[in-house]
């Protein structure tokens, strides 16, 4: 990667970082860099949303695995 | 491949470090592994994002719902970021932007449920804070609602009070479908249409469906029209605002058209331009809600944005305040149709007594202006004395009048159009004010007031200029008024005391008219009495005016101011047959402008009263005093006595004595009464009379004082109405006593000539030739008479005397019962004092030892 695209992924990274904040999702930059990387390669953000608040939940093994849906509209 | 190893990396990535951010479980490798399982099999079911792929739009509802929440700077900074983000183009950029945002945003919304969430766990049932965040989410999310929704449903949890169903929003689009045709099959015409219609109808324009229905006195929707029965009611309460918009237009046009023919005053006028200007801003609500109704209502199914559109019921919500202001206007309209002038701004005034604070502003701002020409007039007249009235609308009303009658007719108060905010003490005192002025400029040629005016109202703090006061300021105008009827009316009296030399002159009518001055009088009475005495018709008043000049002149009179003098004339009243001189005579004293003002001609026939009774007391007192003259015991009469039979010379002494003690009680009546009108009537009166024109602060004051002083005069000196029977024995005395006079005159003349002719017959040697000649020319035989005159002359004077004994006593019998009479009725007198009066008329109780029924 040459410097200006690392500048312009860098500060992409910062300026969705600082809205991540305002937005108050609590997620660190590494992960927030991640969640990027993914959605760019075409996941679907609500599935990545879904797996974030998933694996954030405390009280994790608790629940039964859940039935997968049928595909979404 | 490679890709796919790639997002595997991440994804194992991803949630070794969700993992680890969890700071309750302990990541353990077993853990980590179903943890991976189950990110891929979730990452994998939901392959295709449910929302368009639109970055700005994600913005967008982003930023609005932090502003929702109340956070606005970090929406506007989230703005910010977002503009700086979506302006990274190019190598190493993300691509995907939209899918970055959404992620973040359904992050964020899924930490506040979750947070949300775990506070209320434990209420039981789904709570409204749980349930609404998402319907709102929901509704701003737009198209992602339903997809999430399903989803958090299986977690068993009942997030949306609307979609509890498994398969909800088709149902939902239907329902909301089949509600839309309903409207639209039951209204046949749209609520914009009806919008506008009733905006037209609030100016008083009909519109296509909204008519002005004159048997029902209001706007109303056609019949024909089919609207359901809930939208026909309202626009009837809307159209209100119309009907009420109708009635004070019409009444603000009917006022200019009638204003050329005079009908309306100007606080009328004024009155019109304030509704008018009320009425521009009801105007400009009217434009601006008319800009919005052009905006399409959104049905219930579409997105509701608070958008500027115009339904029914908001404008019922933005007609709340015009209609409460359109309805004062069209009471008031209602009230003052008929009122003008003061009358119109005192109903206003009551109407504005009113708690509302909203209601309390505007009336105060539409009196301010319909009470501005009234408080003008008020300032023009209070000091300038102008009265610029031509609709008659002002509360003092002027009539032209000569000007002695000025000041007590000329100007008076008219009730009706005393507005209520000023009392009536106020007004008083703005009455003679003005009146001062006008007094002083037309009687008296002065024209100093102009300054007093002007300290007045710099006194007051306002200008003699207009617009200086206004309503509301009642206290201001108080103290104008209060501070110019100060100064003018200390410049009045003023005037009137230097300039005219009003004590003065009350001094001379004192002295003259009321007898005062005892030498001039005196004079007076000797010389023009033996005038008087002929019948009236032969008198000449010119005469009379000489013998005046003359006592003027022999008197100390003739000191006096030559201006008082001049005004002292004679006056002959009219007279009948028979009447005497004296009952005619009066003095008269000609007051000119201004005092005219408070010697009126009833004022001076008043005086003329006392005058005639106080000339006729005088008149007697004179009588008496001359019989005294003749009655002083001289030698003349002595002398005679030596030479009469005894007979005769005892009935002559007791005819004399008897004589003698009538006199002297009717010089002690005369001289007590005369003293007590003297000193007890006239001299008190006067004092008090003075010291009340010293505290006489203005004209009415003073004319009060007058007043009260003529009426104590008049009241003591037995001339009052209820004094009438004592007037008359009075008056029956005075006659009494003047018969006596002239009883008195006859029989000192006869005892004279008896002494006389007692003389001659005794002392024949002393005139005895010239005698003998006279009795020689006399009679034929000179011898004769000598010898039986003697004899004669005692039985003539025996006669003589004899009748005059027999009508002395009859005068003395009637005498003594008059005023036996008139002593007894003197305590009877409930209305004046009159014990001083009975204490010197008997102080020794003569009269009621000697009457003691008394």
């Amino acid at each position: 990667m040459d410097p200006e695209a690392s500048q312009t992924a860098r500060e992409s990274l910062e300026l969705t970082f600082h809205m991540s904040n305002i937005l108050e999702t609590g997620l660190d930059r590494h992960t927030v860099s991640v969640l990027i990387a993914l959605c760019d390669l075409g996941l679907n953000p609500e599935a990545l949303a879904a797996v974030v608040k998933e694996l954030r939940r405390e009280p994790f093994s608790s629940f039964p695995m859940p039935e997968t849906p049928s595909s979404a509209s | 491949m490679e890709e796919e190893h790639r997002v595997t990396d991440l994804i194992k990535e991803l949630v070794l470090r969700l993992l680890s951010q969890n700071p309750q479980n302990p990541s353990s490798s077993i853990d980590t592994q179903k943890s991976l399982r189950y990110a891929i099999r979730i990452l994998s079911s939901l392959m295709t994002p449910s929302i368009a792929p639109d970055s700005a739009a994600i913005a967008e509802s982003i930023k609005r719902q932090l502003a929702t929440q109340g956070k606005s700077s970090q929406a506007l900074a989230f703005a910010d970021l977002y503009t700086k983000f979506a302006s990274k183009n190019g190598p190493g950029s993300i691509e995907n932007k939209w899918a970055v945002l959404y992620l973040l945003k359904v992050i964020s919304e899924d930490r506040k449920n979750q947070k949300s969430r775990s506070d209320s766990r434990v209420s039981s049932g789904f709570s409204a804070s749980v349930g609404l965040p998402a319907l709102f989410d929901a509704e701003s999310g737009g198209y992602s609602g339903v997809s999430r929704n399903r989803e958090t449903l299986e977690k068993g949890w009942n997030n949306g009070v609307l979609l509890v169903s498994k398969d909800p929003e088709n149902i939902r689009e239907i329902a909301v479908r089949e509600f839309a045709n309903l409207v639209k099959e039951e209204n046949e015409v749209s609520e914009e249409v009806l919008v506008r219609d009733v905006l037209y109808a609030c100016q008083g324009i009909d519109g296509k469906y909204v008519k002005f229905d004159k048997s029902v006195d209001g706007y109303l929707l056609r019949d024909s029209i089919k609207v359901p029965r809930a939208t026909r009611i309202t626009v009837q309460k809307l159209c209100e605002l119309g009907w009420l918009f109708r009635k004070v237009k019409g009444y603000i046009s009917e006022s200019m058209d009638r204003f050329p023919a005079e009908d309306v005053g100007t606080v009328g006028q004024a009155f019109c331009a304030a509704l008018q200007d009320e009425l521009s801003h009801y105007y400009k609500l009217l434009a601006v809600l008319e800009a919005q109704s052009m905006n399409p209502i959104p049905l219930v199914s579409e997105m509701a944005n608070s958008g500027n559109y115009l339904s029914l019921r908001r404008l019922s919500v933005w007609f709340a305040e015009p209609m409460v202001k359109m309805r004062l206007m069209a009471v008031l309209v209602d009230k003052c149709r008929v009122l003008r002038g003061g009358a119109m701004a005192g109903a206003i005034h009551l109407h504005a007594q009113h708690g509302d604070p909203l209601v309390h502003e505007f009336m105060r701002q539409l009196l301010c202006r319909v009470c501005s020409p009234l408080f003008e007039m008020v300032r023009s007249w209070v000091l300038e004395g102008e009265l610029e009235d031509i609709f008659a609308e002002f509360f003092v009303l002027g009539q032209p009048v000569k000007a002695e009658s000025l000041w007590r007719e000329g100007y008076r108060l008219h009730a009706g159009m005393l507005p209520s905010f000023i009392s009536q003490s106020l007004a008083q005192r703005i009455l003679r004010t003005g009146k001062s002025i006008n007094f002083l400029r037309v009687c008296c040629e002065d024209r100093g007031w102009a300054d007093a005016a002007t300290e007045a109202a710099a006194a007051a703090g306002t200008t003699t200029r207009r617009g200086g006061l206004g309503y509301g300021e009642t206290d201001a105008l108080e103290s104008l008024v209060i501070e110019a009827a100060k100064r003018i009316d200390k410049h009045l009296l003023d005037v009137m005391y230097k300039q005219y030399k009003f004590k003065e002159h009350c001094l001379a009518i004192k002295r003259y008219l009321l007898l005062g001055q005892g030498d001039f009088v005196q004079y007076l009475m000797d010389i023009v009495g033996p005038e008087l005495s002929e019948p009236a018709n032969t008198i000449s008043s010119f005469k009379l005016a000489g013998l005046l000049e003359s006592a003027i002149r022999s008197s100390n009179a003739q000191y006096d101011d030559r201006d008082i003098l001049d005004r002292l004339r004679v006056k002959m009243m009219p007279h009948g047959t028979g009447d005497r001189g004296w009952d005619v005579f009066s003095l008269e004293y000609d007051a000119r402008v201004p005092l005219n003002t408070v010697f009126t001609e009833s004022v001076m026939a008043r005086y003329l009263r006392i005058f005639n009774f106080l000339w006729k007391l005088r008149r007697v007192e004179h009588a008496l005093i001359g019989a005294w003259k003749t009655m002083k015991p001289n030698c003349i009469t002595s002398n005679s006595f030596i030479k009469l039979q005894s007979a005769v010379k005892l009935q002559l002494l007791s005819t004399l004595r008897r004589c003698q003690v009538l006199w002297d009680e009717m010089n002690h009546f005369v001289s007590n009464l005369q003293y007590y009108i003297m000193f007890e009537v006239l001299e008190v009166s006067w004092s008090n009379f003075s010291n009340e024109m010293e505290a006489a602060k203005d004209l009415d004051d003073l004319l009060a004082a007058h007043d009260k002083y003529l009426n104590s005069i008049v009241e003591k000196s037995l001339l009052g109405e209820r004094s009438q029977n004592l007037y008359k024995t009075l008056f029956v005395l005075f006659d009494l006593i003047l018969r006596f006079r002239s009883h008195v005159d006859r029989l000192y003349e006869g005892i004279h000539e008896l002494q006389s002719r007692t003389m001659e017959s005794l002392s024949p040697s002393r005139d005895k030739t010239r005698s003998r000649r006279l009795l020689n020319d006399k009679t034929a035989e000179p011898g004769a008479w000598i010898s039986d005159g003697r004899k004669a002359l005692t039985q003539r004077a025996g006669e003589f005397l004899r009748n005059m004994g027999q009508d002395l006593d009859a005068i003395a019998k009637e005498y003594s019962s008059l005023l036996e009479g008139f002593i007894s009725q003197l305590p009877v007198q409930q209305h004046i004092d009159l014990k001083f009066l009975l204490f010197r008329l008997d102080f020794t109780e003569f009269y009621c030892q000697l009457h003691p029924n008394m």
